[in-house]
């Protein structure tokens, strides 16, 4: 059944333009002629097989998604759950010089690159979309938080950017249980249709999708894979080198200044830390007496330590950006942890707005080389 | 077991006081200067935030006069605070210092292990540690009676210089006393002591509230004396976060079952409605009390990179819009340059000052 959401009549050929919608829209059109139809009955029984009708137009709420943060990690599941529930997903486009310009003017300057990244992404946004989904992720495991400025992120966007579509800012907390995460996608989802069983059924094809993107990560392939539908030919001759660093460093191939293209055609092939099971990452966390309570310092040491020990790496490259509170302390315990174990090479690329990239290319460069004479000797 | 621990403004009197009554040694680390800092800074990751830097220093320095067993608390929430204690033992431990350091955590985390940590720190468990305990907790409403005092006298009196060698001379003199009596009964004399200056009580100076992280706003070394500084200009100025209400919210109303920071939350709640870390909520509902109660501007202090803060800092300007009231942000890390930072005040507080006048 169509719902119709409003129309325009042109009195003179009697003609008239229909906007119908599959599902009940939370936006609303902005042309100006056109008539709201606020009668609940007339919505309903209303039938697109009129013979006067002119045109027809489907609409559909655009819902913008910033690529940055934690975008490469769940936007399958955001895509597919909020496309079921008859949303348009409109994701901003890779990061570009425009895009980081604009997040390091609107952001407050001591805040960390990919938050500067993520503010320029909804500003380039903002004009294109109804709806902005700016998710305020507290926790994504049990009793583990990802780091604070997740957790206040639509309000850094919120009072730092003017003029923004409405914010969807569900707050997803799994601090406690995680029950809560179903809870945050009926709030989403009750937006949409009343429908329990609808938000249900595309919880459940949006969690089988992850799962596939999940599967295909841990088996070695990249999110452009999935998310662009481009894929990158990879070397796979050795040597093989471990980056251990946070997704929206690693996948953003502007800032990492187009990391493992560069790497791939020198003939390099790489491990990422997505290619870890949470088992082993969990087991290499053990090592500490206090629990981890950050979940990407978790992955950060977890996958690290893992590529220091594991022999077949021949090496370890570390990407983090300037004033990472959370990247402070676990490189620094890394370093004190690991390093005594393994003899491996081990460099630490910080990267912050002003990163150049021959001053990139040069470091790449010489840890390179030191592989290589590594593995003559 | 030759205890210590770091310092954080006047804790060091109370935890003093506590550990005089239960009888056990401690050992208070040299007042931090620019010399801790750098033995601090030195062995500290690059990027981690000013009150680490300064608590490894005063470690350093009390291990070399003897110290064997280090006693700080922990939390488990998404501030890096949770995780100095792992970090600094092993950092210590890399520099060749064999201690031992007692990390206690918040109840909720594990409670034998609360427990435990609180039996090898007392000794003995019970009523007397209890008792101890709250007159541990009355030093810190003393001590910030007298901060009241020290706040409300210094911009009033024309004997400024007067103002800060009183209580420089108390900070001193309470090392050489022993026990929760001697200090409390200090505490009185100083007060005595500043209310017998020369007092101009129909002066209307400028009110300015300090927000903030909770370290570097009570720790004076961190915040390179902010509230002197501006005291001694002629504001009369409130501190938003104390060691007597840290133990208040954290210690004392678990205990009895109460909401811990509920004019803070209830306040914050229109900018930040959740939890986030560190003391975000509480930063936003002071200045939101600050503006409701008539001060004249606020003053935000945090160190570099603190994740918490920058999530406050970003959310302020909106308050600063709301409540028509300036806020100064300060950043402070160990390259703070002294005159930069007067320079700065002394901005704020002529604008601060020709804003009122203007206004009246």
């Amino acid at each position: 059944m169509l719902i119709l959401l409003c129309y325009s009549i042109d009195a003179q050929q009697k003609t008239v333009v229909l906007v119908v919608s599959k599902i009940d829209p939370i936006g609303i059109p902005r042309q100006k002629d056109w008539r709201l139809v606020t009668n609940p009955c007339l919505k309903n029984l209303f039938t697109v097989n009129n013979t006067s009708c002119k045109e027809v137009i489907f609409l559909s709420v655009r819902i913008g998604v910033p690529r940055g943060m934690y975008f490469y990690k769940f936007y399958p599941f955001t895509k597919r759950f909020l496309t079921e529930l008859g949303a348009e997903v409109v994701p901003s486009p890779p990061t570009n010089k425009e895009i980081l310009d604009l997040g390091s003017r609107y952001c407050i300057d001591d805040a960390c690159l990919p938050v500067k990244v993520y503010h320029g992404h909804v500003e380039h946004l903002k004009d294109k979309v109804d709806y902005m989904l700016i998710p305020r992720l507290t926790s994504i495991v049990p009793k583990e938080y990802i780091c604070p400025k997740f957790g206040g992120l639509p309000e850094m966007v919120k009072y730092s950017i003017e003029g923004l579509p409405k914010l969807i800012d569900v707050e997803i907390n799994m601090y406690k249980s995680r029950k809560n995460l179903i809870n945050a996608l009926y709030r989403v989802g009750n937006m949409f249709t009343k429908n329990p069983y609808r938000i249900k059924r595309a919880a459940d094809k949006a969690t089988r999708e992850q799962m596939i993107y999940d599967n295909g990560l841990l088996k070695g392939e990249l999110p452009s894979k999935y998310i662009d539908e481009t894929d990158m030919p990879r070397s796979k001759t050795s040597p093989l080198i471990g980056i251990a660093t946070h997704p929206y460093l690693l996948y953003d191939n502007f800032i990492n200044m187009n990391l493992l293209k560069k790497l791939s055609n020198k003939g390099i092939k790489f491990f990422l830390p997505e290619m870890l099971e949470k088992k082993i990452i969990e087991e290499k966390c053990k090592i500490f007496e206090k629990r981890m309570f950050w979940s990407s310092g978790k992955d950060l040491i977890g996958s690290a330590l893992y590529m220091m020990e594991n022999s077949k790496i021949d090496g370890v490259l570390m990407l983090t950006s300037f004033a990472c509170g959370i990247d402070s302390l676990s490189i620094d315990l890394i370093q004190r942890l690991g390093r005594k174990k393994s003899s491996k090479p081990f460099m630490v690329i910080t990267l912050d707005e002003h990163t150049g990239d021959a001053n990139f290319n040069t470091r790449l460069e010489a840890f390179l080389d030191l592989i290589d004479r590594r593995k003559a000797n | 077991m030759r205890l210590t621990y770091p310092h954080m403004g006047e804790a060091y009197i109370a935890v003093k006081a506590m550990f005089d009554d239960l009888g056990i040694e401690s050992i208070i680390p040299p007042f931090s200067t620019d010399s801790t800092l750098r033995l601090g800074a030195k062995e500290s990751p690059e990027g981690i935030c000013l009150p680490f830097k300064i608590m490894l220093g005063n470690y350093v320095k009390s291990i070399e006069e003897g110290a064997d067993t280090i006693v700080i608390t922990g939390s488990c929430g998404p501030c890096r605070f949770g995780y100095y204690g792992p970090l600094q033992k092993l950092i210590l431990q890399d520099m060749g210092y064999d201690v031992d350091m007692i990390i206690i955590d918040p109840p909720k985390e594990g409670i034998a292990k609360f427990i435990n940590n609180i039996r090898r720190l007392s000794g003995k468990t019970g009523f007397k540690t209890y008792k101890v305990f709250m007159d541990a907790y009355k030093i810190c409403e003393k001590i910030d009676e007298l901060n009241q005092v020290q706040y409300f006298v210094r911009p009033r009196t024309k004997d400024k210089a007067k103002v800060n060698s009183i209580i420089h001379n108390f900070k001193s003199q309470v090392l050489k006393l022993k026990g929760s009596r001697e200090i409390s009964n200090m505490i009185d004399k100083t007060k005595e002591e500043l209310l017998s200056l020369n007092i101009d009580m129909d002066a209307n100076p400028i009110k300015i509230g300090i927000i903030g992280e909770i370290y570097t706003i009570i720790d004076p070394f961190s915040n390179l004396n902010a509230e002197e500084r501006l005291g001694n200009m002629g504001a009369e100025i409130h501190r938003s976060m104390t060691i007597r209400d840290w133990a208040e919210n954290n210690l004392i109303k678990p205990l009895r079952r109460e909401k811990p920071y509920e004019m803070e939350k209830r306040l914050s709640k229109p900018y930040l409605p959740a939890l986030i870390g560190g003391h975000t909520q509480q930063c936003l509902g002071h200045a939101v009390n600050y503006a409701l109660s008539g001060y004249d501007g606020l003053v935000q202090i945090y160190p570099m990179g603190c994740m918490p803060e920058i999530v406050s800092r970003s959310i302020l300007p909106q308050i600063e819009k709301d409540y028509g009231i300036p806020i100064l942000y300060l950043i402070v890390d160990e390259q703070t340059g002294e005159a930069g930072y007067q320079t700065r005040l002394e901005a704020f507080y002529d604008y601060v000052e020709n804003r009122k006048r203007r206004l009246s």
